[in-house]
């Protein structure tokens, strides 16, 4: 019956209602459509991550003196368990020349081509590393190289025998601005003692510690030898910075709902004012002050919920909207990570609203019944 | 059995600028079973005085003893419980809910009350058929009559079974006829069914249908007569 009540209260005073509904539509709205879409940047992101999670990377502890991994050590690292493959390379910067144009990049020595096949898929050509060399896609882009060119690396002249998809960041390197060439042809080149990374491809995410740990009490039980680093710390830092962004930017839009729950504030004073003689006829007749809160809450209640259920389903549009007008992929929207962003937005609007009518709620249940009788 | 008892009862209402003695002195008891009419002219004090009877307002000073319960003792909560089990109200407004039907208005001190629907729903069809206006359930006050809201009240007024019914001005607002019923409809309760109705009027002529008329004037009994 309290529901009854509170529902033809509102509904007896429609328009009114209807733009408080409105307000929280809006707020859970801004609010909710926000959470998606920054949800939706930071599984972009992650995605790009996603697959570095199960990569480990060996580095010489350059801080401890050591420049480099030895050979032993190496085939130590591959005789752990739980290992798909590992992968010791060595580099340094060196001078690139393909006709007028010279740079200083990235050179790689692989000591198998099949490794580097492991890691990288080709675009053009093969990857081929028999005093051949493969290069980079922005390298291929900037110097205008195509297969079958020569380019120099330190005045030797290498053939190129396949380009690398474009990939960005992958196995800890850049190989987008990076040349491979053999380990034999590397150590022509450079003086080079051990080797400057291993990496390491783990068989899953779940054994990346105990790998981790193998490996520290292999080689680094003496003299700490090598630095062991993955990418989970960077991609909890990343999802955390996101996470932080997005809840600002909520925080801003719910700015939004405290208008809303500004209006409803009013909204439910005038219907309390309006409405003094009923309250007092409820108390006479066996009301008490807390059903009088209860029936005014409850008014309160059903203005949030409607709006703040809207509010949600139509953040799935606007979360859309945002999303494609600033470019990102909408695979995000349905994904099961903006459940929590609309429900956070439907949970604030509902919060609010109930907010609101806290204080009218009070007032009302603080009428003396006679006073509030007398009342025209 | 008394059921209502007022023992040298002041009300004085205190303005910025005068002070006015509603009530002086009262003493005054009501007995279970009696129809009692207060009359007194316009400003006399009679709702004041039916007012403190039914617990909405507080005496200044003085008793008020309800089924032999001192009152002024008594938490805000447990006044209301009061009110709503003991004490039936029928003001000369009406002042049914306008949001809820006449069959709903019936049950709300039910729900106040915590009956259930099944309950609440037969007591309150039950009553609307004693005052006569059971094809009227569905109907919202502003779709009926003065006299058939008044019935809706009284119905309402009956819903918790209360021991004593007060009635401010009930035929105040209706026409001759349907002032005759809505008294019509209270004798019968208090003959048939043993009601006690505490009535205020300054309607002299409505002095045939009580056992005993209560005169009040300026705020003090000067008749109660048998
Ligand atoms: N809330 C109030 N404040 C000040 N004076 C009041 C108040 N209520 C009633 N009075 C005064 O008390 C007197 C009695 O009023 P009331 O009981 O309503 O009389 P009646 O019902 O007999 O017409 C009147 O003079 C009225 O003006
Ligand atoms: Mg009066």
């Amino acid at each position: 019956m309290y529901f009854e009540l509170a529902r033809r209260n509102l509904e007896r005073a429609r328009a009114r209602s209807i733009l408080a509904v409105v307000g929280i539509v809006i707020g859970v709205m801004a609010i909710a459509s926000i959470g998606i879409f920054g949800n939706t940047m930071k599984q972009t992101v992650l995605e790009r991550f996603q697959d570095e999670a199960d990569t480990i990377l060996i580095l010489p502890r350059y801080t401890e003196g050591y420049s480099g991994i030895d050979e032993d050590d190496v085939e130590l690292i591959e005789k752990v368990n739980y290992i798909d493959y590992a992968i010791a390379l060595k580099d340094e910067r060196g001078e690139v020349e393909y006709k007028d144009n010279k740079a200083f990049i990235n050179i790689y020595g692989v000591k198998d081509e099949d490794d580097l096949k492991k890691l990288y898929n080709v675009y053009e050509g093969s990857i081929k590393l028999k005093g051949t060399a493969v290069i980079g896609y922005r390298v291929a882009e900037d110097f205008g190289v195509e297969v079958g060119d020569k380019v120099s690396i330190e005045d030797k002249n290498f053939k190129v025998a396949g380009v690398l998809e474009e990939q960005g960041m992958k196995a800890g390197i850049s190989p987008d601005m990076a040349v491979f060439i053999s380990m034999d042809d590397f150590d022509n080149l450079y003086d080079q003692e051990g080797y400057s990374l291993v990496v390491i491809e783990a068989e899953s995410i779940a054994y990346v510690d105990t790998i981790e740990e193998s490996i520290d009490s292999l080689i680094n039980k003496k003299d700490e030898k090598v630095e062991i680093r993955d990418f989970q710390s960077l991609i909890e830092s990343v999802e955390e910075s996101m996470n932080s962004m997005t809840q600002f930017l909520m925080a801003i839009a719910a700015i939004s709902l405290l208008v809303a729950g500004v209006s409803i504030l009013n909204i439910m004073l005038m219907s309390t004012f309006e409405r003094t003689k009923e309250i007092g006829v409820m108390r006479a007749i066996g009301a008490f002050k807390e059903t009088i809160v209860l029936i005014f809450l409850m008014e309160a209640t059903i203005l949030g919920v409607v709006g703040s259920v809207v509010g949600a389903v139509l953040s799935l549009a606007g979360g859309y909207y945002i999303i494609s007008m600033m470019g990102f992929s909408t695979a995000y929207i349905l994904h099961l990570s903006s459940a929590f962003y609309i429900s956070e937005g439907f949970v604030v609007g509902t919060v609010t609203a109930i907010a609101s009518g806290l204080y009218p709620a009070w007032r009302a249940s603080r009428l003396e019944p006679i006073e509030a009788l007398r009342y025209e | 059995m008394k059921v209502v008892e007022l023992v040298d009862v002041y009300k004085i209402y205190k303005t910025e600028y005068y002070e006015v003695k509603a009530l002086e002195c009262v003493n005054m008891a009501v007995k279970e079973g009696e129809f009692v009419a207060i009359m007194g002219p316009s400003g006399s004090g009679k709702s004041t005085l039916l007012n403190i009877i039914g617990c909405l307002d507080k005496p200044t000073r003085g008793e008020v003893i309800i089924n032999g319960v001192e009152t002024s003792i008594l938490s805000d909560r447990e006044l209301t419980e009061l009110r709503r089990d003991t004490i039936g109200f029928i003001f000369q407004q009406y002042n049914l809910i306008p949001t809820l039907t006449a069959l709903e208005n019936v049950e709300l001190p039910m729900v106040f009350r915590g009956l259930s629907k099944a309950e609440r729903e037969a007591r309150a069809r039950e009553l609307l058929k004693i005052v006569g206006i059971e094809e009227l359930a569905n109907r919202m006050p502003r779709e009926m009559s003065g006299g058939q809201q008044q019935r809706v009240a009284i119905a309402r007024a009956l819903a918790n079974n209360p021991s004593i019914l007060l009635c401010d001005e009930p035929t105040g607002n209706l026409d001759t006829r349907s002032g005759r019923q809505i008294m019509d409809i209270l004798k019968k309760l208090n003959e048939e069914e043993r009601v006690t109705v505490v009535l205020v009027t300054h309607d002299p002529s409505l002095a045939d249908y009580v056992d005993r008329v209560v005169r009040i004037r300026d705020g003090k009994v000067v008749e109660d007569v048998f």
